[in-house]
């Protein structure tokens, strides 16, 4: 019942899916409105049909119906239920699911946000593009991946569980859920920017219109890799969090054009340039989360992540070759035509700063899609095998990331058009000062290394620098109440305006990647990695920690069995593990980690001697390893910070504070405060106050911070 | 219509004061940036840096080689069994004193050159290499030239003081001729000179800048009216800050000589003077600071590139304080260890003697020091040295069952000095069931076989042949 | 790049935009076909270095505590086995082993030796005793996995009577897959 159910709900989608390609693109052609119209109708019934599909599934699994040979072999009757849950996205054919249904959700938001404007053709390509893709993923579980399929012969009476590292941590629950919001989000500017290309209508500000759901796929993508690096450190037990597996690396690509595209689209907001890059880059961004949903599910690349190998991978290679030719092909075709009306005026400016920012991004995504596929390519050429690993990136990662750093801090800094240095330098000392001051400490207290240094410094340069933008922000906001006639203590607090809206945001999230980047750079400089042969009873001492064998105790559950090591490491204890699950004879190994703020110690057992002789634990000293997670958390924050509309703004708006008080009605103290602007140099992005309306009207009179 | 400029009251004071200012102000980033080189210098840790230790040789090396079993990880940050036996080896061949090279072509040798996590280059493999390094220089050295291009062309403007003159310098030969590219492009001119209006009045953007930017976009609008004012509609274009809003113009002829008017008029009340002395200075400042990048990215490069060879990974930093005791031992004891092998014995013994001052149950230190006072003792005859020996050597065996090193001297110093050949085939028996390698067993092989053939047993099979 | 509109004429090829855009279609077109037609990485084929060298020494210690050298018969050939009793390859070609075994120790031509590979030896026993395993397993010895370039079970190594590598197998074998190897040597060497 469970399949047949699940099924239908695949082939409602599918169909939904289809006839909404023929509705939308009759109306296309015969340029009728209502047509149009009822193209977007299709967007819930795709949704409804995964959602059916998906009950049907979780029911299977909850119920332990084996029945299918989904739930066969990734279910059994000892697994609890939150791991029963996650079984959807498991396996191969449920993760397809999962995506499908994601991408209805998407769908149907994206009819009802634009449900006004459903008769522009634009939103019809848009509509038909996402129709396409839907009907790609659908079709897929119609036939190779179907996730309903019912077991050959009899049906068995237990499972064989879901891999033992799937149930191993809860984190399971959010991860792979994370990630996919974030891939599949990608499909909705990268259709926008189809339907741009398709009608021609590139001047208009579809970018713009679509930057919310930009950021959020952005956002969930952000969290869902740094919950994957998590999980690494947490469960696999050998003490790091990226190993730059080509599955982690497939992430990771789209990710980076992802922000690439995130920040150019500013531009193309603000003085309507770099149209053509924004549109190959969103093109990139959604062609490379095709391309690693490829790499991960057709078993060429091995991998720790990887899905077991099935015949969805020819296919997964055709589409993504379908959605690249047709993206550039439409780039190629439309042509010079494209281009913006005009170029970037200077190379110190914060356009020259985005395009710089562009290149690097583009430059190590690259880098990363190179190194991940050339085994493939020198196999092909050689017939030998090759390893590309971690020293190959890591290269290439420093430079790229000290770069990015040094960015973030002169960037916000930079007036649009054309920057004077006089103007950058008079607002970057302060931080400036802040970086060099950091590594003069740093070096002082005994800190060894360039690349550790240098990250430091910049990262405390571009910390000072956002920091800065945050506290005028701030500081406008409250004076903007005051000159409203608030009181002092609401003023104050009125201050959270400055906390809002995109720049700001954008400057917490930076703020969060610099605290990212100084945990990095400390945890991989100065990790420290040894073994602890201990007998019960014995202390040994690492690096400053007291670890203590205490003795071992079993810890049984219905679903595993655990040998665990009670260790003593300064006044905590940690039970490092090994864990047998049933249906599987292989144990796998669970580390205990004491963490704080200054860093870890991960211990984990490494061989437990036949007879009572010493036993070997593995241990990693890292410092500031939780700085990750804390900076991770601050991305996020600042993210959802940035999603919150700021008030009505243009385009146009200066990028500083209005100067309090230079109204051009008052023109003395406008001399004095022009010069107080020079020195003092504001650089936030705020709303001018009614006195001082730019004078302009741009080609679109006002601006909606809409989705 | 007025034209203001922000400081327009006073320009001239205001210049004065700008360069008195500028004259007294304190040159912050020369010391910022003299400081930072001197730290990171002082940092690299290259003042001072000895060659690398034997254990900082090993991480290094194990950095660079996969773990056999394992997809991505490297032997020393995996522990499965391949690669605990990965790390044995190469610590025991840098002991031997082979080279980082050899210990590698060994590995390669035994598991293919997929071993290495580093793809070397050279062969194909350059490519994997060289193509991102040609495609970032490349794509630099196409932007840096564009932009610079641009960047003097600006200030070439600006110098030529040229208002009004249609169809002047450089780039505007592409005029389009498409209406719908003409609008757009007119919409562009438009929207970036209210930008730069706006810019200049938060104070972003400098005098000069200002007027240069003004002076092309208005010049380039009104080519662009020129070419094609009969096929375009009203437009609107920006006043030159009024006071009043928003300003709506309506023939574009009108707007285009008002506009060219007012320009003409703030270049007289500010520019003239200004435009004068800045350009040339302007752009030798310019050439100053994208030599001074140049210089900064070589520098940078070359820094990196440098210290990542010299710094492995995970060094600690330098200098005793920051030496965790456990790290010290095992440093006294490869130190101990190489000394022993060149045939300093009495500083190694010193220093095996200063490790279990510390750690008196180091077996490993306990069973070196033991046979160097056994060889010395036996050679001296001095009874005391040896009793203090045989000490040693029992109380490492006893501490470590598994120990080859302490059951091969236990044994060679209970046929030696005791003459006690069955106690010492024990031992010789126990030592080979713990594994020593190949090397270490034909070394000792003459011992063990006299020890054997004391003992009336018949020689083990796993005695080399020869010896 | 977009803000090429103002350029002095004639110094750059037109329509940059689409030769950039072919460019990329090319060599992601090449990238294409690379990927297309990769074998899965599971059962890539891969020649090991040792292939045709000295095999390197085979001793240890069995699972019973004695020690083990490999005793010299000339003109037998040696298949030298790895295993682990949790590798689910392993357990099909036991049976395989064994035919093999049997066999040959009738035509007294080749001996097998199992090794254990990142296994206990409580689970590697009951294991090579549920197969019915005659000849001699070797303890896991990580030196010894190591000189032989082994990654992970099953790996099979075939050694020609003149102690040379003669194969090498990454995966299950088959009785008959010895025999074809055996008589592959032979018939190169009279």
């Amino acid at each position: 019942m469970n399949g047949a159910l699940g099924y239908t709900g695949v082939l409602l989608g599918f169909c939904a899916a289809v006839v909404g390609i023929v509705v939308i693109a009759t109306g296309l052609v015969r340029h009728r409105e209502s047509t149009l119209r009822g193209g977007q109708l299709y967007a819930p019934l795709i949704l409804l049909g995964g959602l059916v599909a998906v009950v049907a599934m979780e029911h299977a699994l909850l119920t332990h119906d084996f029945s299918l040979t989904y739930v066969a072999d990734n279910n059994s009757r000892s697994t609890p239920a939150l791991y029963s849950i996650t079984g959807l996205w498991s396996a191969l054919a449920g993760s397809i699911l999962l995506w499908a249904v994601i991408l209805g959700g998407y769908a149907s938001i994206m009819a009802w946000r634009f449900r006004r404007r459903a008769s522009d053709p634009l939103v019809g390509w848009a509509t038909l593009v996402i129709y396409v893709v839907a009907a790609f993923f659908f079709g897929l579980m119609l036939g190779p991946a179907n996730p309903f399929s019912h077991v050959v012969g009899a049906v068995p009476h237990n499972g064989l569980g879901p891999n033992t590292l799937l149930q191993d941590n809860p984190l399971v629950l959010i991860h792979p859920p994370m990630l996919y919001l974030g891939f599949v989000g990608f499909t909705l500017p990268f259709a926008f920017a189809i339907a741009t290309l398709a009608t021609g209508r590139v001047d208009e500000d579809w970018q713009g219109e679509t930057r919310r759901w930009t950021l959020f796929a952005w956002a969930f993508l952000t969290m869902g890799i740094i919950l994957g690096a998590w999980w690494s450190y947490e469960v696999l037990g050998w003490g790091g969090f990226w190993s730059w597996d080509p599955v982690e690396n497939a992430a990771l690509m789209p990710w980076l054009v992802g922000t690439a595209y995130l920040h150019s689209v500013m531009v193309q907001e603000r003085r309507g340039l770099l149209r053509i890059w924004n549109l190959s880059l969103v093109v990139a961004a959604f062609s490379l989360t095709i391309l690693g949903t490829f790499l991960t599910r057709s078993g060429v690349i091995q991998s720790v992540h990887s899905f077991s190998e099935s015949t969805i991978g020819p296919l997964l290679l055709g589409f993504f070759c379908v959605v690249l030719v047709t993206g550039v092909g439409l780039i190629a075709w439309r042509g010079d035509r494209l281009r913006s009306a005009g170029g970037i005026d200077a190379a110190v400016s914060r356009e020259g700063a985005f395009l710089v920012n562009n290149l690097l991004f583009v430059a190590f995504a690259f880098v990363v899609l190179l190194g991940t596929v050339f085994p493939l390519l020198y196999q092909a050429l050689n017939g030998d095998e090759l390893s590309v690993g971690a020293p190959y990136f890591n290269r290439f990662f420093v430079p790229v990331g000290l770069g990015l750093l040094f960015l973030m801090a002169v960037a916000p800094a930079l007036p649009w058009r054309k920057a004077s240095l006089e103007v950058v330098r008079s607002r970057l000392t302060v931080p400036a000062a802040a970086g060099v001051v950091v590594v003069v400490a740093c070096v002082a207290a005994g800190v060894r290394g360039v690349e550790p240094l240098a990250a430091f410094g910049l990262g405390a340069f571009a910390g000072a620098s956002a920091l800065r933008a945050l506290f005028l922000s701030v500081r406008a906001a409250w004076q903007l109440a005051r000159r409203g006639g608030a009181g002092p203590v609401r003023a104050l607090l009125s201050g959270w305006r400055g906390l809002v809206g995109r720049a700001n945001g954008g400057m917490v999230v930076h703020v969060g990647v610099v605290v990212v980047a100084v945990g990095l750079a400390a945890a991989t400089s100065f990790i420290h990695r040894g073994e602890l042969l201990l007998r019960p009873g014995q202390t040994a001492t690492y690096y400053g920690h007291d670890v203590t064998f205490v003795g071992q105790r079993t810890v049984t559950t219905p679903s595993h069995t655990a040998l665990e090591a009670v260790l003593r490491v300064d006044h905590g204890t940690f039970s490092p593990a090994i864990s047998q699950f049933d249906g599987n004879s292989q144990a796998v190994g669970t580390p205990a980690i004491d963490s704080s703020w200054r860093g870890d110690l991960y211990l984990t057992i490494d061989s437990i001697p036949g007879k009572g002789s010493r036993w070997t634990f593995g241990v990693v000293e890292q410092p500031l390893v939780m700085w990750l997670w804390i900076g991770a958390g601050l991305v996020a924050f600042g993210s959802v910070l940035a999603a919150v509309p700021g008030r009505r703004r243009r385009p146009t708006d200066p990028i500083s504070t209005p100067v309090v008080g230079a109204s051009p009605a008052t023109r003395d103290d406008g001399a004095e405060a022009g010069t107080a602007a020079a020195t003092n140099g504001d650089g936030t992005q705020h709303p001018a106050p009614a006195p001082l309306e730019p004078v302009a009207v741009g080609p679109r009179g006002t601006d909606s911070d809409g989705p | 219509m007025s034209t203001t400029l922000r400081g327009a009251a006073d320009p001239m004071a205001r210049r004065a004061a700008d360069g008195d200012r500028k004259r007294r102000r304190f040159p912050w980033w020369t010391l910022f940036g003299v400081v930072a080189v001197i730290a990171l210098v002082i940092g690299s840790g290259v003042l001072g840096s000895s060659a690398p230790t034997a254990g900082q040789r090993a991480l290094a090396i194990e950095t660079d080689i996969r773990c056999p079993s394992c997809e991505d990880l490297s032997v020393a940050q995996s522990s499965a069994p391949t690669a605990v036996a990965v790390r044995a080896t190469v610590q025991r061949q840098i002991a031997e004193g082979r080279s980082d090279q050899q210990i590698e072509s060994y590995l390669e040798s035994r598991y293919g050159a997929s071993i290495e996590l580093d793809p070397p280059a050279s062969g194909w493999t350059l490519l994997v290499w060289l193509v991102p390094l040609l495609a970032g220089v490349g794509g630099l050295a196409v932007v840096t030239t564009v932009l610079i291009r641009r960047h003097v062309t600006v200030l070439d403007e600006a110098a030529a003081g040229d208002v009004g003159s249609i169809g002047s310098v450089s780039d505007d030969a592409e005029l389009p001729t498409d209406p719908d590219r003409l609008a757009d492009r007119r919409a562009f001119l438009v929207r970036s000179l209210s930008d730069a209006d706006a810019e200049y009045l938060a104070g972003d953007l400098s005098d000069r800048d200002y007027l240069a930017l003004r002076r092309r976009d208005m010049k380039r609008l009104a080519a662009l009216d020129a070419h094609g004012s009969s096929a375009l509609p009203g437009p609107e274009t920006p006043a030159v800050l009024s006071a009043a809003g928003p300003a709506v113009a309506t023939a574009s002829a009108v707007t285009s000589s008002a506009v060219t008017a007012a320009t003409a008029a703030t270049a007289a009340t500010v520019t003239s003077a200004a435009t004068a002395e800045r350009p040339r200075r302007g752009r030798r400042s310019w050439w100053f600071l994208a030599g001074a990048v140049a210089a900064f990215t070589v520098a940078l490069v070359v820094a990196v590139t440098q210290f990542s060879s010299n710094r492995l990974p995970g060094q600690t930093p330098t200098g005793s304080v920051s030496l965790s005791p456990s790290q010290q031992t095992e440093e006294t004891l490869a130190q101990a260890a190489s000394d022993e092998d060149q045939g300093q014995v009495e500083q190694a013994a010193s220093l095996y003697q200063d490790v279990l001052d510390q750690h008196p149950a180091n077996e490993v230190a306990l069973a070196q020091l033991g046979w160097i006072e056994f060889e010395t003792g036996h050679s001296t005859g001095d009874r005391s040295l040896l009793a203090d020996a045989r000490a040693k050597l029992d109380r490492a065996v006893k501490l470590d069952p598994q120990d080859y090193a302490a059951r091969l001297y236990l044994g060679t110093v209970l046929l030696q000095q005791n003459g006690d050949a069955s106690a010492a085939v024990a031992q010789f028996a126990l030592f080979h069931a713990d594994g020593p390698p190949a090397a270490l067993v034909s070394q000792a092989a003459p011992v063990i076989r006299q020890a054997y053939t004391a003992a009336g047993d018949p020689v083990p099979a796993w005695l080399p042949a020869n010896s | 790049m977009t803000m090429t509109e103002d350029r002095p004429s004639g110094t750059r090829a037109r329509h940059p935009v689409r030769w950039i855009a072919t460019v990329a279609l090319v060599v992601v077109a090449g990238l294409v076909a690379v990927l297309a037609t990769r074998p899965p990485a599971s059962v890539a084929e891969v020649d090991s270095p040792l292939l045709g060298n000295l095999a390197p020494t085979l001793s240890g210690t069995t699972l019973s505590g004695s020690p083990f050298v490999l005793p010299s018969r000339p003109g037998h050939y040696v298949v030298v086995n790895f295993f682990a009793s949790w590798c689910e390859p392993c357990r099909q070609e036991g049976p395989q082993l064994v035919r093999f075994a049997f066999e040959h120790s009738r035509t007294n031509d080749a001996q097998l030796v199992s090794v254990v590979f990142d296994d206990t030896d409580s689970s590697a026993s009951a294991y090579q005793a549920q197969l019915g395993a005659t000849w001699p397993t070797l303890r896991a010895d990580g030196a010894l996995a190591l000189s032989y370039g082994v990654r992970a079970p099953p790996t099979t190594f075939v050694i020609a009577p003149d102690g040379r590598l003669a194969a090498e197998v990454i995966a299950p074998v088959t009785a008959s897959d010895l025999d074809q190897v055996i008589a592959t040597v032979k018939a190169r060497r009279p």
